[in-house]
């Protein structure tokens, strides 16, 4: 107090005794400051909130779908799987007639109301239709009348986004898509004279004042323009000075935009839940989260919950408070019919209706990171990190949830079985898997360990690894390529081995089973994966031939041109082998692995596409005898245990990997219609004490046995025959070799030797054809 | 003496030795349609589609289209003709080449599908200005009558 009165004391003296004149001049020149000041300030606040406003873009994160199902009759597919990805799409099972997003079961028969959903092609409208099943298939897909559908596209599965770094999920809506009865709960709610007031409520700012100075902090009073402006533009701490910024900067709002464009924003920014550690903003993103809905479908009663979690979303978490969710939302219907937006009836209907929130298990940012990475990593290629973190791109993925599903579940189960058979401690085991179309190379699956949800190391992207067997094949295809050489019946040397190289030890390749079995034929030492006789096939035909062939399969890391390498002495991620495989799996014709279809704008304008390319690596002859020899693997090499999962009429084709110590266990295979790649071993790289055959092996054979197999039969390119061969001696058969085999062998390589049971047996059928010949001749004279 | 017995053997063998087991072959499937016949009608409205598409110059429309299908079908050599005729639209002769080739690959014997096949790849090295390798190429096509 004495401050003041010194100052006015002073302010008299100046008065007085100064130059009056130059005291005024003094006095105004502050105002004018001052009053400069404000105005700066002013416009600087508006200039903030005009530029922000106006160039506003929510940041819309990229979001990620799954492949969509495409419905026909004759696909395999059973009733539950489509129930399945249904719900995990948030379809509710009940109908609800005018509705879409709902399915109903009946008998074997399945009733389904598709939302409309735009495809990167353009829009598909909602759609009701009926699927009959039979034996594990669809059989039918017909309209409301009946009549037959030839392909129903089914929306596809979001599978996550590309977050800005506040992960600040949202769907963008237009005010007019807002049901009304959602916004005058909102309004009863939180600004009551919103339509009337010009930016602040000076009834409110009262209420607040008065809580102020009764010590119970600053808070409340806040109309929408505030609460937007607040999370707008200004950070959450509770001060006068960020009340009176916030005020002004309200008003200035107000001053540029109309009501309903504020509205707007406000449905679009507020905060209205957690989903791990994804944030739910927006009644757009809401709706479809609680009730997987669209936000125009939205109840009066589901309206309320939603209004009524403005305030805190945690708190009326209707999943984990549903008690308390429930009584807010009375609350708010209370609120709503008091202010004569609802009458009686329609309260009384909204209160008693149950919370109806969507049960679903929560997501995140993705169910599925590791694929979800490969797609990002595939998209950077393209795209900016920045837009694909904020344009709300849409992008359309090779995932299937069916494969995905069943990887995910394999290989979690097939873990924990080894860790309790073979008593390893923690950490446990890790595993990675990839699976893809076999033809097409688009990537189904991906699992990048055994905790699918864990963000962190991708196993089947990063995890290089010694691929040890797994590269034979490659050896023997160089070989097949040579068919003068090297047939599937060529005799190769497994006898010790020595190999001189300049600079290096000696390479002494030893076998699995520590035997040598003498001179094999090509196709059983592969079927048997012997080292010695690879070795001795992979040095003749020459280390760098061999690389050439692994480059030209798909694989872009450069390996070192090392003997050794033959043995798979080479890390390569479970992703590379994929490749590798993958263009033998399609007879030579190498297609780039994706897991990217197309991308387009938010609003649904095409970018550009990932079209398959495909490109004729390898001659389709070597890659078909190859191809006989990866499946005689199966049949009668160390892959026949897959008999346990798959019938010997699948014809699958595969190969073993295990390096030195066990350390590493890996099976590589494909069927008519997958390729799958399963490693497992240690992070440290500690041995496991297993093979590819008795750990990657079953995870490959149970994964494929659960996804409706197709029987593997390449067709036979021009330039192979087949010839019957006895199977010991490798020689030329006919049909009274017993247990005579027939080779496919690239045209004229056969061996023209006969066999001993051939050979005395045959040489004497001809002769009695021929006798017979002359004989009947004489007999009918001609 | 010896003819006679191999007489016998012939005859007894006819009951005996049993045939040779095709078991290195890759399994034979039975085909239920003869090679790029299209039967399915998810892949037929696939197909009606990708050619509106065309005949409207919306190639990479017609390209998404036969790409849906080919993942219903991947083994019809029809639908991988369709889109290399759809790659040859759109100058892109490369993969034009490429993909005739892959229908070749499953033509089985429908030889007049492999001659249009290379009548496609004579095209595709035509725009590539490879008058050589389009001669060679017709010259193919020429040779599967």
């Amino acid at each position: 107090m004495s401050r003041l009165k010194k100052f006015w004391r002073y302010l008299g003296f100046a008065l007085h005794s100064v130059d009056r004149r130059k005291f005024w001049l003094c006095f105004r020149f502050a105002l004018l400051s001052v009053a400069l000041l404000a105005a700066c300030f002013t416009l600087y606040l508006d200039f903030r909130v005009r530029s922000e406003f106006e160039g506003r873009r929510f940041a819309l994160p990229a979001r990620i779908y799954a492949r969509p199902l495409e419905l026909h009759a004759g696909l395999r597919i059973s009733q539950a799987s489509i129930v399945e990805e249904l719900r995990q799409a948030g379809y509710r099972e009940a109908p609800r007639e005018g509705e879409s997003g709902w399915f109903a079961r009946d008998g074997d028969g399945l009733e389904i109301a598709l939302r409309p959903f735009v495809f990167w092609d353009g829009p598909q409208p909602a759609k009701r239709f009926h699927v009959a099943f039979e034996n594990g298939a669809a059989a039918s897909v017909r309209d409301a009348e009946g009549r037959d559908l030839p392909l129903v596209r089914l929306e596809p599965l979001p599978i996550g986004g590309i977050y800005p770094a506040n992960n600040e999920d949202r769907v963008l809506v237009r005010l007019g898509e807002v049901p009304k009865h959602l916004v005058q709960a909102l309004l009863a709610m939180e600004d009551r004279n919103f339509y009337a007031h010009h930016g602040f409520d000076p009834r409110g700012i009262a209420r607040a004042a008065v809580n102020f100075f009764r010590g119970r902090g600053l808070q409340g009073g806040s109309t929408l323009t505030q609460q937007l402006v607040k999370n707008f533009f200004l950070t959450p701490e509770r001060t006068l000075r960020r009340k009176v910024t916030e005020l002004f900067m309200a008003v200035l709002l107000e001053l540029h935009y109309d009501k309903d464009e504020i509205l707007e924003t406000y449905l679009n920014e507020i905060y209205l839940g957690q989903d791990r550690d994804r944030a739910i903003h927006g009644v757009g993103l809401a709706s479809l989260h609680y009730f997987g809905k669209g936000v125009e479908h939205l109840t009066l009663a589901e309206s309320a919950l939603l209004v009524g979690m403005v305030r805190g979303p945690a708190v009326y978490d209707p999943y984990r408070h549903p008690q308390r969710a429930l009584e807010r939302r009375n609350r708010v219907l209370l609120e709503t019919k008091n202010r004569g937006y609802a009458t009686m009836e329609q309260y009384a209907a909204a209160r008693t209706a149950a919370l109806g929130v969507n049960p679903k298990a929560p997501v995140g940012t993705s169910p599925h990171p590791a694929f979800l990475e490969l797609v990002h990593r595939q998209l950077r290629r393209d795209y900016d990190e920045a837009d694909l973190r904020s344009e709300g791109l849409r992008v359309f993925t090779t995932l299937d949830p069916r494969v995905q599903a069943a990887a995910e579940r394999v290989l979690k189960r097939k873990l924990a079985q080894f860790d309790r058979e073979k008593h390893f401690g923690p950490p446990g085991l890790e595993g990675a898997i990839v699976v893809t179309d076999g033809q097409t190379g688009e990537v189904q699956a991906l699992v990048g360990g055994r905790d699918v949800h864990y963000r962190g190391f991708n196993r089947a992207l990063d995890a290089a690894r010694p691929v040890g067997s797994l590269l034979k094949p490659v050896v023997y295809l160089t070989a097949l390529a040579e068919p003068a050489r090297y047939t599937l019946v060529t005799p190769i040397e497994d006898a010790p081995f020595v190999w001189k190289s300049r600079g290096a030890a000696d390479w002494e390749p030893q076998n699995y089973d520590k035997t040598f079995h003498g001179a094999v034929q090509l196709r059983t030492a592969l079927a048997q994966s012997y080292n010695a006789a690879t070795a001795r096939l992979g040095t003749e035909i020459g280390v760098e031939r061999v690389l050439a062939t692994v480059k030209r399969l798909g694989v872009e890391r450069a390996l070192k041109p090392y003997a050794a390498t033959l043995l798979g002495a080479v890390e390569l991620s479970p992703l590379e082998v994929a490749q590798m495989y993958q263009t033998i799996a399609s007879a030579g014709f190498r297609a780039p692995l994706r897991a990217i279809r197309e991308v387009t704008t938010q609003d649904g304008r095409p970018l550009k596409p990932y079209s398959l390319e495909v490109e004729q690596a390898i001659a389709a002859e070597p890659t078909y005898l190859l191809t006989a020899a990866l499946q005689e693997v199966v049949r009668e090499g160390t892959a026949q245990s897959l008999k346990n999962w798959l019938p010997p009429e699948s014809a699958a084709a595969g190969k073993t990997g295990t390096t030195d110590e066990q350390r590493d266990a890996w099976f590589a295979g494909f069927t008519g219609n997958r390729l799958a790649v399963v490693w497992i071993g240690y992070d440290d790289n500690r041995t496991a004490n297993l093979s590819g055959a008795a750990a990657a092996l079953p995870v490959w054979g149970e994964l494929m046995a659960a996804l409706d197999p197709e029987p593997l039969a390449p067709p036979r390119p021009d330039g192979i025959e087949n010839v019957l061969i006895d199977p010991q001696s490798g020689l030329r058969a006919d049909g009274l070799c017993p247990g005579a085999l027939e080779l496919p062998f690239a045209r004229g390589s056969a061996p023209a030797e006969r066999a001993p049971c051939a050979s005395a047996l045959g040489a004497a059928v001809d002769e009695v054809k021929q006798q017979a010949k002359s004989w009947l001749e004489r007999l009918f004279g001609q | 003496m010896r003819y006679l017995l191999a007489v016998v053997v012939i005859l007894g063998g006819c009951a005996t030795v049993e045939p040779p087991a095709p078991v290195s072959e890759p399994a034979s499937v039975p085909v239920p349609a003869p090679p790029g016949a299209i039967e399915n009608p998810a892949v037929a409205s696939l197909m009606d589609g990708a050619r509106a598409d065309v005949a409207a110059g919306r190639l990479v429309n017609a390209a998404a289209s036969l790409e849906r299908a080919l993942r219903i079908e991947p083994r019809n050599p029809r639908l991988w003709q369709e889109l290399a005729r759809v790659r040859l639209k759109q100058g892109d002769y490369a993969q034009a080449e490429s993909v005739a080739a892959r229908s070749s690959s499953w033509a089985g014997g429908d030889n007049r599908l492999r001659a249009e096949n290379w009548r496609l790849i004579a095209q595709a090295r035509e725009a590539r200005g490879d008058a050589e390798g389009a001669r060679a190429a017709l010259e193919a096509a020429e040779r599967q009558r």
